[in-house]
């Protein structure tokens, strides 16, 4: 099937083989040596780069994961499920007996157990999760990604600054990656039928003089087009033909065979590992945010087997993940946060299942300036309500922005208005943040 | 003499729980049952009584998914992984075995009463003796993984009426027929239709094999469980039966089913091989009678509950299933 956005957004409705095909392969060659790894590690960066080291892995778990099966279990109840809990490395912390390896790595996480969002339906709460509030009729907020892309990205910078995957095709389209008012340069570059990014390549048949030449001529056309126009549009599709350059170079980060095998094999052979672990090589290169989407988790019908199989999963490769960066010295500059659009009811349905949830449900951060260990709020003995600490979407995005040391309050302008990060009275969770 | 008509079904009795029950073992011509449920006790109860009262036995540490009766012998098994023995005379405690590194999903006694079988997603069938709780066989025919690399899991397993075959079968539709004396594989079935794996949509799976039951000659296997599944977010995939000769694994005869969503999570064949019945749900239940040598349905009877587990008398008279939040008996003949 054609493909015809490369971001999906409105803004940016050019077809990508087009354009990317329009672009110098002498720039290129350029831009080649600002995608190899360990760019993180490079000595010598002063502390005002500091903020922009700051890099986020987010396992979206699409479909709401059940926080009962994972990292809020209520054994013995009677909403409990089948499954027990067990100890941690943190004391008096248990989890879900389907996340033994996470068990021995919960000194690097923090549970936020408090959340109650409200909405419990896929597509809008996805929206709010996605960006830390409802959008309002006037104004399209950016999510997470494209802010972080804006807040960490490097003008400079010749890879992605917002990737993410969604390879599963059930809930694609409630929760695409979105720029909102920021605009096509910060939207994400989507991969959903491969881990490989679609027509990223120069086509055979274009030779490297001929890309060239048409990259010219573009550019040429483009100013004086632009010339005496002012048009955000406008701006953000030039920007996008500049950074073409950067991410056709950016290639080989998206190959997994360009692991050692060990490596592989240590993430596993499935394709939320796969893509947890091209998640890890991009952020080495310098990509400041990619969203890892693991559909489908809404097991409205037999919970405890779909937990069962998909729970593992998601404790192998989360491990995995810890484990790897932090082997690489990267887990005190790399944030890996787990979250859904909702968790799941605690009441079990006749089909042995459970329903989309919002009022007392779980989310994990780990590393990057939060305190491993911690547990962030309290539900009830059977998980029907938050009895402590309550998070909202907007405190949990205030608290990321934080511990990464972006102020929440910075406002960005629509206009002639103000917008901050997040709404205004929302404060960061002080209580997990290191 | 022959089993009676499934026409002549009708209710005739239900009591609501507060508990899901997810297996019934019935002692032998009396109306005394023995569940394993959902909050972790297995209770024992007097179907005969004027207000049905289960009284509470023990406890396991997790779901009780498997009751069985051998002899004066109740042995239950959980998610917890042990098998708990225990003297329903003395109504004591005999012994509690760690039997499982996983989750145990059913508990069967032999014809005879002289063995027991449990199995569980270790992708293990170990029979035990049931008066010493020693291990017999430890039998294994089924792959710990699916073909996409994720946990499979062991649900069904059978004795044939002569106490001399065994069968299991697993998440991926694989069944394996073993020689209980010998401790060996004689024969497989597959039935893949049974699970779906959806690789596009959700990335991962429903159903598996849910019931087994050899017919009363054990020529013939009946396999249960639930056809193809569209959106795997629900059980919205037909109950399904389907037939084998096990020897050569042939399937002989498929019921797609055409009424009722869900899983066949229990199946048992009239005492005369006149028929077979299949019980099971989804958001609400069934039981459902098939001629499988005319390879026609005969009566397809809603249940107000998904059923996890029933016990039929010996002379198919009475069916008493259990499931979600109830219990209920049906007369026939």
């Amino acid at each position: 099937m054609p493909r015809s956005s490369h971001c999906g957004s409105p803004e940016h409705s050019l077809n990508r083989r087009a354009f990317l095909g329009a672009t110098g392969a002498a720039s290129v060659s350029l831009a080649a040596d600002m995608t190899q790894l360990n760019a993180l590690a490079s000595p010598g960066v002063n502390d005002a780069l500091k903020k922009t080291q700051k890099r986020v892995i987010l396992l979206w778990l699409a479909g709401g994961a059940s926080q009962l099966e994972t990292f809020d279990p209520k054994p013995g109840a009677s909403t409990g499920g089948p499954f027990r809990a067990i100890k941690t490395d943190v004391p008096g912390v248990m989890i879900s007996e389907l996340m033994p390896k996470m068990a021995q790595r919960m000194k690097h996480t923090c549970i936020l157990r408090g959340l109650d969002t409200k909405n419990g339906d896929h597509g809008s709460a996805a929206i709010t999760m996605m960006r830390g509030r409802r959008n309002e009729a006037a104004v399209r907020y950016p999510d997470l990604g494209a802010v972080l892309a804006r807040e960490m990205g490097r003008a400079d910078s010749k890879v992605p600054d917002y990737v993410t995957f969604y390879t599963q095709t059930e809930g694609r389209s409630m929760a695409p990656g979105d720029a909102g008012f920021l605009g096509a340069r910060y939207a994400p570059m989507e991969l959903t039928n491969s881990n490989y990014p679609e027509f990223i390549k120069r086509l055979a048949d274009i030779s490297d003089l001929d890309h060239k030449e048409r990259s010219d001529l573009r550019e040429l056309l483009g100013k004086q087009f632009v010339a005496g126009r002012s048009s955000e549009t406008l701006s953000s599709q030039n920007e996008a033909y500049e950074r073409v350059r950067g991410i056709m170079a950016s290639e080989k980060l998206f190959d997994v065979t360009q692991e050692p095998q060990k490596v592989r094999d240590r993430y596993g052979p499935t394709q939320f590992a796969e893509q947890t672990l091209i998640a890890r090589r991009l952020v080495e290169a310098g990509v400041p945010f990619v969203r890892v989407g693991r559909a489908w988790w809404d097991s409205h019908g037999q919970n405890f087997e779909t937990h069962q199989e998909m729970v593992p999963e998601l404790d192998h490769v989360m491990a995995t993940l810890i484990d790897d960066l932090k082997d690489r010295g990267m887990l005190d500059d790399v944030m890996i946060v787990t979250l859904s659009e909702f968790g799941r009811t605690p009441s079990i349905n006749a089909s042995l299942g459970r329903d989309h949830f919002a009022s007392a449900w779980s989310s994990t951060i780990t590393g990057c300036g939060i305190k491993g260990g911690s547990v962030y709020g309290k539900t009830d003995d059977k998980g029907n309500k938050v009895v402590a600490e309550q998070v909202d979407a907007g405190s949990l995005f205030a608290t990321i922005y934080e511990a990464l040391g972006i102020n929440p309050e910075k406002n960005y302008y629509v206009g002639s208005r103000p917008v901050p990060l997040v709404n205004p009275g929302i404060q960061a969770i002080k209580q997990v943040l290191k | 003499m022959p089993a009676p008509n499934p026409d002549t079904l009708k209710p005739a009795k239900d009591f609501s729980r507060s508990v899901i029950t997810f297996g019934i073992a019935r002692k032998a011509n009396t109306d005394n049952v023995f569940l394993g449920c959902s909050d972790f006790k297995v209770y024992s109860g007097d179907l005969s009584a004027a207000k049905f009262e289960p009284k509470e036995l023990y406890t396991h540490e997790s779901y009780v998914t498997g009751v069985a009766l051998a002899g004066t012998t109740l042995v239950s098994g959980g998610y917890d992984g042990k098998l708990i023995w225990w003297d329903t005379e003395a109504g004591k405690q005999i012994r509690t075995t760690d039997a499982h590194a996983k989750w145990i999903r059913k508990v069967i006694a032999s014809p005879d009463g002289r063995l027991i079988v449990s199995i569980a997603d270790d992708m293990a069938c170990k029979v035990w003796d049931a008066k010493t709780g020693k291990l017999v066989h430890d039998l294994r025919g089924h792959k710990e993984k699916t073909p996409n690399d994720f946990p499979s899991m062991l649900y069904a397993v059978t004795f044939s009426a002569d106490g001399n075959l065994l069968a299991t079968g697993d998440k991926v539709g694989h069944v394996v027929v073993w020689d209980v004396k010998e401790g060996k594989p004689l024969a497989t079935c597959e039935a893949p239709v049974m699970y779906t794996w959806d690789k596009q949509q959700r990335l991962h799976s429903i159903g598996g094999i849910r019931s087994l039951a050899f017919s009363p000659d054990g020529k013939q296997l009946a396999v249960g469980g639930m056809g193809k599944v569209g959106n795997i977010d629900h059980l919205e995939g037909k109950a399904r039966v389907e037939v084998f000769d096990w020897k050569t694994g042939k399937q002989l005869v498929e019921f797609p089913g055409d009424k009722f969503a869900g899983l066949v999570n229990k199946l048992a064949w009239a005492p005369d091989g006149s028929w077979l019945v299949g019980a099971g749900g989804a958001g609400e239940g069934f039981l459902v009678f098939f001629d499988v040598a005319a390879k026609k349905a005969l009566r397809q009877e809603k249940v107000m509950m998904h059923v996890h587990d029933f016990e039929m008398t010996a002379d198919a008279k009475e069916i008493v299933s259990v499931g979600h939040n109830r219990i209920t008996i049906h007369k026939l003949g």
